[in-house]
């Protein structure tokens, strides 16, 4: 099984939708690459070594900048996110930019790509949105853990931010809309249900949850309930399921790797196959199922999924090629 | 006729234009206002028929932010500034053609555009991170104006008095618009760059009375005095226009009179040659240098130390990043200056 397992990744590597690494370079390295060896730094979850042994094929690198940010300096400390992510992709020969579907397609290295966690990050500018995208940025998680003027969070009494803001306003429609025309991916983790219900209502391409699990499976505030999951079918859009321990367990004391897949395998009930991903979310939260510690660890997910009999077509699918769908889609 | 003549063919790259802030303050950057529309707009000096009259060929448009909104929003206005003149190209493709290389100036005189380019006026725009001018180069900046009239947390060792009038020696740059401010904040000046033709130095001459004759009135004549001037101490290959549309001269009232300037210089002697190399042909020259420059330092690792967070003021920014212990050595100002001028092939337009 782990061998069919890696036979698979080798020819349909992984895609994955969220890692917080660049987070970790700013907070325990001051974004100076200098100082650091990516190939085997050991005090993250994420390395290159690590990435090559999971059959990591491409990286959203999340350039998010903390709540606390918001209405300070948030958009600086964006830029300073980018732009740590583009010199530490023009640095290593194993990564490469890329903007694009196709980019990703026939990139041989790790192709790297640049994914905003917040929608303060724009500070209410269609400008610094439509900059974001100059710049490389592909997708945008329209909330954090904090409302923004025009968008709400699920995170309920973490931050004191605009606190009377429902779902979207009509500033936050017009954020839609520009990001499809701009052909920016919009990601609705980390969004209530109502954000969510809105943007599916007015966006008129496929939309992505880049790290979030089942409700169902474990009825955590992070998670997207069956009612959603079919409107996201509907959608043509995706949700990469994500590993952090705590929205995956519900309290259990063991999170393993079955847990996780259990996620996978509601969903595909729900909801097909074609609508799933990952998204593990390292160096972005603290536990993580055991069996899955870092980013080396994927080939052991897909082991399971085939242990419980999905076939290699829906496997590729979760891979790489729903995600692939969706990123030409909204291209 | 002469100046027309000349200018048909050598149009003129003006290094400085505020269109960018006029287009906010009246505005808010909402170009499809009808009140809005470029081709019809009359209480601005430039609109687009005023630029073809004016021969205007190449136009550096200023994203100009106020010294008010250092350590606040800075850097989100100069972002907002730079896609109105984005915006500005897309939704007058027949006119403007937005470039970033002294090749893209040259194909837009080939096709009748005015090429359009971005300066940015001070160094508060990038709330002094070398991340941000990165960024804003990436996004199209091709000069920076490293202060305007407010001093940034390093910026402050270059500033002179100018009260006692002696010439300024740049030593980190060998371009020349020479802007000081004391630390009252107001009083502004140009200084000759010393004579040092071989450098390459341009001094894209302002049309400001303020800066033209010390008052707030001026004529033609006496911002041609300046160019005369420039070209006996530095030669006739340091001159260039950078009207920067404020309190004009009588004669220069708008973006159409250049040609009334250049007849001005061929009256006075200037040949043609020297005449097409202040319109267009030092500007050129001296961009490609410094992209010459660039090709010359690829490779070479990107400067990442950051500013020393006590040397920053305001409270609207955090700190987070930065190390918890009082570890980081404090580094004087001037050294994060330097590492701006000499690293990064910015044109510097100090």
């Amino acid at each position: 099984m782990r061998e069919r397992a890696i036979e698979l990744m080798q020819d349909a590597r992984l895609i994955d939708g969220h890692n917080d690494f660049v987070l970790q370079l700013r907070i325990l390295y001051q974004n100076r690459l200098s100082r650091v060896n990516l190939r085997e730094l050991n005090t993250t979850h994420t390395n290159l070594v690590k990435l090559q042994a999971g059959y990591v094929g491409a990286q959203f690198w999340s350039v998010y900048v903390l709540c606390s940010a918001q209405n300070k300096d948030a958009v600086r400390l964006t830029l300073e996110q980018i732009d740590v992510v583009k010199r530490m992709c023009n640095s290593y020969e194993e990564l490469e930019l890329v903007m694009t579907s196709q980019g990703i397609s026939e990139s041989r290295r790790i192709a790297c790509l640049i994914g905003i966690e917040g929608g303060h990050s724009i500070d209410s500018s269609l400008a610094a949105l439509r900059m974001y995208y100059d710049l490389g940025a592909r997708y945008m998680t329209l909330t954090h853990s904090c409302n923004t003027p025009w968008s709400e969070s699920s995170s309920k009494g973490i931050h004191n931010f605009y606190p009377d803001v429902i779902g979207l306003t009509p500033f936050g429609q017009e954020v839609v809309k520009e990001m499809n025309r701009l052909g920016m991916l919009i990601d609705l983790s980390h969004t209530s249900y109502s954000t969510v219900k809105a943007a599916l209502n007015i966006s008129k391409a496929p939309v992505i949850f880049s790290h979030s699990s089942a409700f169902s499976v474990c009825n955590h505030s992070r998670n997207v309930p069956d009612d959603i999951l079919l409107q996201l079918k509907k959608n043509r859009g995706i949700i990469m399921v994500t590993f952090n321990a705590d929205v995956l367990a519900c309290g259990r004391k063991v999170v393993n790797i079955s847990t996780l897949a259990d996620h996978f395998d509601h969903i595909k009930e729900v909801a097909g196959s074609e609508s799933i991903g990952i998204g593990g979310d390292y160096d972005g939260v603290e536990r993580f199922p055991e069996g899955l510690e870092d980013v080396s660890k994927y080939p052991s997910l897909i082991e399971e999924l085939l242990s419980r009999g999905w076939n290699e077509t829906e496997l590729k699918g979760v891979l790489r090629e729903n995600f692939l769908r969706v990123f030409r889609e909204v291209e | 006729e002469e100046a027309k003549r000349i200018m048909t063919t050598t149009p003129v790259i003006d290094g400085h234009n505020d269109l960018p802030w006029q287009l906010l303050r009246k505005f808010n950057n909402q170009l499809r206002l009808p009140a809005a529309n470029l081709t019809q707009l009359n209480d601005t000096h430039t609109n687009i028929p005023k630029l073809r009259q004016g021969h205007v060929g190449g136009q550096f448009w200023s994203v100009y932010v106020p010294c008010e909104t250092q350590n606040k929003d800075a850097v989100k206005r100069t972002l907002e500034q730079m896609d109105v003149v984005q915006r500005m190209c897309d939704m007058y493709p027949e006119t403007f053609t937005c470039v970033t290389d002294s090749q893209g100036v040259r194909n837009a005189f080939q096709t009748g555009k005015v090429a359009s380019l971005i300066g940015v006026e001070g160094g508060h725009s990038i709330d002094s991170s070398l991340a941000v001018l990165r960024t804003l180069y990436r996004l199209g900046a091709r000069y920076m104006t490293l202060t305007h009239s407010c001093n940034t947390p390093w910026a402050d060792n270059w500033l002179v008095d100018t009260k006692d009038g002696k010439p300024v020696h740049h030593g980190l740059s060998p371009f020349g618009k020479v802007r000081n401010s004391t630390s009252s904040g107001g009083i502004e000046g140009m200084w000759a760059v010393p004579p040092q033709a071989s450098t390459g130095s341009l001094v894209m001459v302002n049309f400001y009375n303020e800066y033209v004759t010390c008052s707030d009135k001026a004529k033609l004549s006496d911002v041609a005095d300046h160019m005369d001037y420039v070209k006996k101490v530095a030669g006739a290959r340091a001159v260039g226009f950078a009207a920067g549309w404020h309190r004009v001269p009588t004669g220069l009232e708008d973006v159409s009179k250049y040609p009334a300037l250049v007849a001005e210089l061929l009256a006075r002697n200037w040949t043609e040659e020297e005449v097409k190399g202040a319109l267009a042909e030092n500007l050129l020259r001296v961009f490609s240098r410094v992209e010459e420059v660039k090709r010359n330092l690829q490779g070479t690792a990107a400067h990442e130390t950051p500013i020393a967070f006590e040397e920053l003021e305001g409270s609207c920014r955090t700190s987070y990043g930065y190390p918890n212990t009082a570890g980081t050595a404090r580094r004087p100002p001037a050294a994060l200056a330097l590492a701006l001028a000499l690293a990064l092939p910015l044109l510097s337009v100090l």
